[in-house]
């Protein structure tokens, strides 16, 4: 087996393409162009909300819960207030106009019976909590001061008096009878009760299966954990009466909306919003938090900039977390390797409040996604999301497929294990067939586009997987087991047409826009409502704008992440920016073009069917010669002379883009791992992935991205967990408790790709950043259990940490 | 009380209190906010300068404890907007990162690692995710560090190969 790893994986041609690519030339799309935004990180002068230094800038810090669950019965601040340096102690009763942050993403259809939000949303969570804490970390009060050391020292001045309540932290125990209740207005806990597909005949496929295997599995919570913690600054300008908000955030134009309108009532226009370099996110930065409001309400107080930057123990105790789902899950199918049915109940532990878009996540994201690269004729899923004494739930790397292709993956080892076929096998029999699409998987989503086969045929390829018989062998003489676990997946991503986002329940147009003005020297500036997170969008949507205008991409300058001067759009998440706003440019290029070709057309005094555009020149048909260059058309536009009326002067479009349906990218990943006999430590020797995420705009970053996903999926299934103790305290509350993988934990990657393009979008595109995190977690259990199938082992809940495979191998609990 | 740093080759004096940590000074008294902080408990290594040529984490270290050595932050890597180090250029070439919050740490660990290596066997792949291990990255996965650092041992043992290969021997 040769490893395909590093440039010669990125610069790789695809392997296989079921479909005709976009007959246009390109001339820069598609090529591994060098990271533009690289140098400036590199030196470390990138500016993130940490580094911005405005001037008499005063410091906030946060007073959260030490405890889980209790009713607050006083809170004195006075000693706080005497401090040295402290200008601000706040609570609860110092805002008493500013509505609680909403929750904007409630699955479709179910009754919320949470408090309101004034406009009719449920409330997620005050932005100070005055009478009950629930989570640990949970914000009570904050003080300002003129340093961050002083604020921090006058925390421990604060006074409050906690009357202990009952604490739960699972889902399955915040819905028994006579559980700790949360929330006055929601009995038994219980957020939503949410289906999707068809119960009866799933029920009845499963009671006639010839073959029904079950699993209890536990999708354990994870802490995302972005190098970068969340911070932000507020400035209020009191002659203009405008807000600024620097934030760590991936959709400034998001919180700017979701801020000024559902939580402080300013005007819309008053409020500006700007993400600077952000360090990383995953999900987490897509949420309303407490303090992005209590900066600008205490800026407003104060008349000075007033900056808060969250700590790592901070964070892991506010940040939303991912993940938490406990699940019961049933697989039919016949004797011969047909499936036939899936079912799903699962308890989604939505935490202490409905986090921005948390309910959504763990409903919606997860079961409509179940049935993964499989043609199932009957699949059904419910969801109880319940409420606990834990953070809130969000997003996490992967959020939602993750969790839906592990249970699905799980299962179909299982039960090719239970017939005695190689799982392999049972994948390739069960696969959507390349001419079923667009595809119904029966959950509610339909695929896109989709050639499944080549590309699980191209991974067990790569993998070696027929060698796998005789490398278990040879590591037995080693003292290691050998095991190999497949997982395939579908993830939904280009999130999303409006119009069906919000059948889904999402408030708020989920649509991606993008400015093209041309400048009178023929430079361009693409500005773009997305903002990156490290996903190098100056790069990216440099090309395309580049590409459909047939000029050098060095002529592009890119803007976005400040909303006084981007087109409105969504943000990044749910891996969606390429095949969103990328759109949006192209769109928008081709509107720059036609344009082009008009005034072209009245440049070279000839009818428009006599000019064509190409090359980043107008030309007559036939005559290259008799032509205008690109700068020449932008300069003679930016005069506007002798321009007919019909023609506007200057070079300046916006394109706002709404497909009609999601993305549907997917792929197949091989995990080999050795088992120690001795230690019971796993190591991932080889993995071996192949994915699909249609058109590519810059194989160089989604390469990155796919490397950095799969490490990400691995955490979850070797090392990571959020564990509370028996009182709700979180154990894993800093990176010295909570395990996240290291440059030793990995190897080297075989990497590959197959190509199917998206038809619901231009640029033929689908959605990569996060895809390649959905299916590692099944693929090493798969493997892990694999390796230990002939001591009866038939599951291992995640993490594997050694102590756990080591008591299984020495006859533990089966 | 008053002490001295050398940062970057310049000589800072300034007082401290006692408790002070080095990433505090640099960032906030001095303003050099390419040192990252991940984690104030010394796991993520963001926060790595180098303190008389080894690379520290500077969350660890008081203020005070370093007076009188040479702190070297990214800051004293290159100038601003000015050429790459060789390690940089080959991190770029590699695209070792992503969001960029953990690379100005990467790059003062690693800096040690690659300058250490000059004339000597290039370090192994073990041994670079070894070194690698106090850095932590949630973004990339690491293998396009690891590539990174590969790409400029091999780079500076082939220069050093020119600058020794006798005239006309080259190629
Ligand atoms: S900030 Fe120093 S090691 Fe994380
Ligand atoms: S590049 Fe984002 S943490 Fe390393």
């Amino acid at each position: 087996m040769t490893a395909v790893t590093g440039e010669s994986a990125v610069t790789q041609e695809a392997t296989q393409t079921s479909q005709a690519r976009t007959p246009r030339e390109h001339t820069v799309l598609g090529l591994p162009l060098d990271i533009r935004e690289d140098p400036r990180l590199l030196r470390g002068e990138a500016m993130y909300v940490g580094d911005i230094d405005l001037p008499r800038t005063a410091h906030m810090a946060i007073l959260g819960s030490p405890v889980a669950h209790a009713r607050i019965l006083s809170i004195e601040t006075k000693a706080a207030e005497q401090l040295p340096g402290v200008l601000k102690v706040a609570t609860a009763a110092d805002f008493p106009d500013v509505m609680p942050l909403p929750c904007i993403w409630i699955p479709g259809g179910v009754e919320s019976h949470f408090p309101p939000h004034p406009y009719g949303l449920p409330g997620a969570r005050p932005v100070l909590t005055g009478d009950t804490v629930r989570h640990v970390g949970d914000a009570i009060a904050v003080v300002v001061a003129e340093t961050a050391r002083q604020a921090t020292a006058a925390l421990a001045a604060i006074a409050v008096e906690y009357e202990p309540l009952p604490v739960v932290t699972r889902a399955d125990e915040a819905l028994a009878p006579g559980a700790p209740r949360l929330h006055e207005a929601v009995p038994g806990n219980l957020n939503a009760y949410w289906t999707c597909g068809d119960k009866e005949r799933t029920d009845a496929a499963i009671a006639a299966a010839e073959v029904t295997v079950e699993l209890d599995l536990v999708n354990q919570r994870t802490i995302n954990s972005p190098m970068e913690p969340r911070g932000a600054v507020g400035d209020y300008d009191a002659t203009t009466g405008e807000y600024t908000l620097y934030a760590s955030t991936q959709g400034p134009h998001n919180h700017r909306f979701l801020l000024s309108a559902l939580v402080l009532g300013i005007p819309f226009n008053k409020l500006r919003v700007i993400a600077p370099t952000v360090g990383g996110s995953f999900g987490t930065k897509g949420y309303l938090y407490p303090d992005m409001a209590l900066v600008l309400l205490l800026s407003k107080a104060l008349g000075r900039p007033v900056k808060w930057v969250d700590t790592r123990t901070g964070l892991m105790n506010s940040t939303v977390q991912g993940r938490d789902h406990r699940q019961h899950v049933t697989l039919a199918g016949t004797r011969d390797g047909r499936i036939t049915a899936v079912r799903c109940t699962s308890h989604a532990n939505l935490g202490a409040y409905p986090s921005t878009i948390g309910p959504g996540v763990a409903t919606a994201l997860m079961g409509r996604s179940i049935s993964g690269m499989y043609e199932i004729p009957a699949a059904f899923c419910e969801v109880y999301a319940v409420f606990t004494n834990t953070v809130p739930l969000g997003a996490q790397r992967g959020s939602g497929r993750a969790e839906a292709a592990f249970l699905m993956e799980r299962l179909v080892d299982r039960y090719a294990r239970e017939i005695g076929m190689d799982p392999a096998e049972v994948r390739r029999r069960n696969l959507v067939p390349k001419d079923r699409f667009p595809y119904d998987n029966g959950l509610g989503w339909t695929y896109d586009s989709g050639d499944y086969l080549p590309n699980l045929d191209r991974a067990l390829e790569l993998s070696g997987y027929a060698d796998m018989p005789a490398r278990k062998a040879e590591a037995r003489t080693r003292g290691k087991r050998l095991g190999v676990g497949l997982a395939t997946y579908v993830a939904v991503c280009g999130v999303g047409p409006s119009t069906r986002m919000s059948k889904e329940g999402m408030l708020g147009g989920t649509w991606e826009s993008a400015n093209i003005r041309v400048h009178p020297t023929g430079e361009v500036t693409v500005t773009v409502g997305s903002a990156s997170t490290g996903q190098s969008h100056g790069t990216v949507f440099a090309q395309v704008a580049a590409d459909e205008l047939g000029i050098d991409p060095e002529q592009v300058q890119v803007l976005e992440g400040d909303t006084r001067k981007a087109p409105y759009g969504q943000g990044t998440y749910g891996s969606r920016s390429y095949s969103m706003a990328g759109p949006a440019v192209a769109l928008t290029a081709r509107k720059i073009k036609d344009k082009l070709v008009k005034a072209g057309a009245v440049l070279l005094g000839l009818p428009e069917e006599q000019v064509v555009y190409a090359g980043g020149r107008v030309h007559e048909r036939g005559d290259e010669e008799n032509g205008k260059t690109f700068s020449e058309l932008a300069m003679a536009l930016w005069y506007g002379w002798g321009l007919p009326p019909e023609i506007e002067p200057a070079l300046d479009e916006t394109t706002h883009f709404d497909p009609p349906e999601f993305n549907y990218p997917f792929g197949s990943h091989v995990a080999v791992v050795e088992v120690d006999e001795l230690t019971g430590e796993t190591e991932v020797v080889a993995y071996t992935a192949v994915d699909d995420a249609g058109n590519i705009g810059n194989p160089r970053i989604v390469h990155g991205q796919i490397e950095g996903s799969i490490v990400h999926g691995l955490g979850q299934a070797l090392m990571e967990a959020a564990e509370y103790d028996e009182n709700g305290i979180l154990v894993s509350r800093d990176l010295g408790h909570y395990a996240l993988p290291r440059a030793a934990d990995v190897p080297f990657f075989t990497l590959d790709k197959t190509v199917t393009p998206s038809p619901h979008n231009p640029l033929g595109a689908k959605g990569a950043g996060e895809i390649a995190t959905v299916p590692p977690a099944a693929a090493v259990v798969n493997a892990v259990v694999d390796a230990l199938s002939d001591l009866g082992v038939r599951h291992i809940d995640m993490p594997l940490t050694p102590e756990k495979v080591w008591r299984l191998l020495r006859g533990g609990d089966r | 009380m008053d002490l001295t740093l050398h940062v970057n080759g310049r000589p800072e004096t300034f007082s401290a209190p006692p408790n002070e940590l080095l990433v505090e000074r640099l960032r906030d008294g001095l303003g050099l906010t390419g040192t990252k902080v991940g984690c104030d408990t010394g796991q993520c290594g963001t926060c790595v300068v180098r303190l008389d040529g080894k690379s520290v984490k500077s969350c660890l270290v008081l203020t005070a404890a370093a007076a009188g050595s040479e702190v070297t932050t990214i800051e004293g890597v290159t100038t601003r907007g000015g050429e790459l180090t060789g390690l940089q250029e080959a991190l770029r070439q590699e695209h070792g990162t992503q969001c960029g919050f953990c690379t100005p740490g990467m790059v003062m660990a690693l800096g040690e690692l690659v300058d250490d290596a000059e004339g000597k066997d290039a370090p192994t792949e073990p041994e670079i995710r070894e070194w690698l291990t106090g850095n932590l990255c949630r973004c990339t996965g690491y293998h396009s560090v690891v590539r990174g650092v590969q790409r400029a041992c091999a780079a500076s043992a082939q220069a050093a190969a020119q600058v020794t290969a006798p005239a006309g021997q080259e190629g």
